[in-house]
């Protein structure tokens, strides 16, 4: 642990992410994946990573040639003592990316969407199943309506119902804990453009600490949370003091069993990790047979599935935003111009506002890779001179579908690009 | 008596080649040494990784240039260290007579040699392949890391480490034979030429098969 960091809430894990000074070659292939520069070293000599500016993003890790940097977390162990203590409910939250992944580690073809096998291998584990996609559709539905008041509020001057004070133009989006950080540590004046809306992970482990406990019928203390995340920095967001909501609502509704908080997520492993907890229970994933999620919390819509990819949030609330606004489904349902992985991708689209029977121009615009590409669009917001009103932010490559998280992929770069060569010198 | 006869055994391009290979591969050496064991402060390291990469350029292009403005060297080359016989096998059961002659001071039969020797025509083979892949490894591991499939410069850094060691422990025995043998040491960094006396003394079939003689009084 670095106690010199100076961005970290008490109680954060302060960076996720380090290097192994034995096997870094100092060739700085790293540097070129960070989005933040916070590889510190010079060429040929030992890189290390500054915590403080470091957004734990993962990307180093999954793409250094020589595997030298690691994750400072490691919580394997620990859950699956959890999930052998009988007086424990352990609940698995799986994001959406990583059914299409984890199968590689266990043989199947990349890209192998194995939903059912995995519910199958995480029963047969131990765990409760709590499908992320579910999390996913609720942040949509706030983060779309969200806009929607901003949006009325902007054109229309339309007041809060509640009085709350409304945020600014162009909304971003905030599911992604590495871009939210990056606007923490780097844009603060930023904040309000972010969508108030918790991701879907810390959404997800506060449902399984609240309406979960009737579900399972288990106290909230006796619910152990595991988020199952593509991403590194989702460790990072996990372990921030403020997300103890299930905790806060527990207390004043009278079901808190202790005066000791607990956190709406108690650990996260990524997909790296479950597949290495599947191999340590002797689980084989792809032998397994495919099972339900077993209760409403495994229910999702196609809108929570596409949240793994880049676009796919921005999809998900224009379909949420066009259904509130006009009354009707987007027709047809894919968006496609906020697809593909072009660094930035933009589109209009034009809605009739049934509340105020005006139509209105929305722009909005979708960005990954944000070490190549966020430096533009934020420059434009930050000059009030940007032409969108919501902004997808993604701090990996093609999304969270490519998350430091992710199992490591030795035959491709997950480099998208400017193709140049480095040349590197200093 | 001895004989004044000498022969032009390194031409010109041979010599500038050699130059700059010395120029180069030496402080790639050294640097890469450094770079191994990192035992350097990080602007040090730094500057040991600037020189790498500087005379890793002037490495590769030696070998371009010397690949396209002495091609029939190159060829001829090839030709001399890829031919073996019955001889190399003999050469190398008593390591060309060298530890006889240096640790025991005794004169043993070496099997009869071309202008290399087995152990040259050996380093020979191991600085054609191993150097052609530290040049395309280099270039890979310093420009394009992050281009290339994470295991394909995994395995590229791998073979780099291997065949730079190979070559820089090569290189001590290269030295010290090749000032060992000062004739050739002197022809090699002056004048391109060795005595006749000594050329068909230790490389007999090249004398007899290979040379002309253009001028009885003067070579």
């Amino acid at each position: 642990m670095n106690v010199a960091a100076k961005t970290y809430q008490k109680g954060e894990i302060p960076g996720v992410i380090a290097i192994k000074a034995s096997a870094c070659k100092g060739c700085d292939a790293c540097k070129r994946h960070c989005p933040t520069g916070a590889i510190t070293g010079s060429f040929g000599a030992t890189h290390s990573v500054d915590v403080d500016s470091c957004l734990s993003c993962g990307q180093c890790l999954i793409n250094c040639p020589f595997g030298a940097p690691y994750e400072t977390s490691d919580t394997v162990d620990e859950v699956i003592a959890r999930l052998k203590d009988r007086n424990t409910t352990v609940v698995g939250i799986i994001a959406p990316a990583v059914r299409v992944a984890i199968g590689e580690d266990f043989g199947l073809p990349a890209g192998s969407l194995v939903t059912g096998k995995l519910y199958g291998s995480m029963k047969k584990a131990g765990f409760e199943i709590l499908d992320n996609n579910f999390a996913a559709d609720l942040t949509i539905m706030e983060e779309g309506t969200e806009f929607i008041v901003r949006a009325r509020h902007a054109v229309f001057g339309e007041k809060s119902e509640h009085g709350a004070e409304i945020g600014p133009l162009p909304q971003f989006t905030s599911c992604c804990p590495a871009w939210v950080r990056l606007v923490e540590t780097k844009y603060p004046t930023l904040i309000p453009n972010l969508s108030s809306a918790k991701s879907p992970q810390q959404m997800a482990g506060t449902v399984a600490k609240t309406y979960g406990t009737k579900v399972w019928g288990k106290s909230a203390e006796k619910i152990y949370t595991v988020g199952i995340m593509p991403c590194t920095a989702k460790k990072l967001e996990a372990s921030r003091p403020e997300f103890n909501n299930a905790y806060e609502y527990n207390k004043k509704n009278g079901r808190a069993l202790t005066d000791k908080p607990y956190p709406d997520i108690d650990t996260v492993l990524t997909t790296r990790d479950l597949s290495r907890l599947f191999k340590k229970l002797k689980i084989n994933l792809a032998a397994e047979k495919d099972a339900d999620g077993g209760s409403l919390l495994a229910d999702y819509t196609g809108a929570g599935t596409i949240f793994g990819n880049t676009g796919g949030v921005m999809e998900a609330a224009l379909r949420t935003a066009y259904a509130v606004l006009t009354g009707e489904e987007l027709k047809p349902l894919e968006f496609k111009p906020v697809r593909g992985l072009k660094g930035v991708k933009s589109a209009s689209v034009k809605l009739k506002d049934t509340k105020y029977n005006k139509e209105v121009t929305v722009n909005v615009a979708v960005i990954h890779n944000i070490a190549e590409n966020i430096k533009p669009v934020i420059d434009e917001v930050l000059s009030g001179r940007s032409p969108y009103h919501f902004i997808e932010v993604m701090n990996c490559p093609g999304g969270c579908i490519n998350g430091g998280g992710q199992p490591i992929y030795g035959n491709g770069s997950s480099w998208l690009g400017a193709i140049r060569p480095l040349f590197a010198w200093k | 008596m001895i004989s004044q006869k000498t022969i032009l055994k390194h031409p010109l391009s041979v010599r500038i080649f050699h130059y700059l290979l010395i120029l180069s591969f030496l402080p790639l050496a050294v640097t890469g040494v450094f770079l191994y064991f990192k035992p350097l402060s990080e602007s040090a390291m730094n500057l040991t990784m600037q020189i790498h990469v500087v005379a890793g350029v002037v490495l590769t292009l030696d070998a371009i240039a010397f690949f396209l403005i002495g091609f029939n060297r190159v060829v001829l080359f090839l030709k001399r260290i890829f031919y073996f016989s019955i001889n190399d096998i003999k050469w190398f059961a008593i390591l060309g007579g060298y530890p006889q002659k240096i640790l025991l001071r005794k004169k043993v039969v070496v099997p009869s040699m071309g202008k290399y020797n087995s152990g040259q025509k050996l380093f020979g083979i191991c600085v054609l392949i191993g150097g052609t892949i530290l040049i395309f490894t280099g270039w890979i591991l310093w420009a394009l890391p992050h281009l290339m499939p994470r295991e394909a410069v995994s395995l590229l850094g791998t073979l780099h480490t291997f065949f730079a060691w190979v070559l820089t422990l090569f290189l001590l025995v290269h030295l010290f034979l090749g000032i060992y043998m000062f004739d050739d040491f002197k022809a090699m960094i002056l004048h391109g030429k060795i005595p006749y006396d000594e050329a068909k003394e230790m490389a007999p079939l090249w004398v007899e098969k290979e040379i002309i003689s253009i001028s009885e009084n003067s070579y």
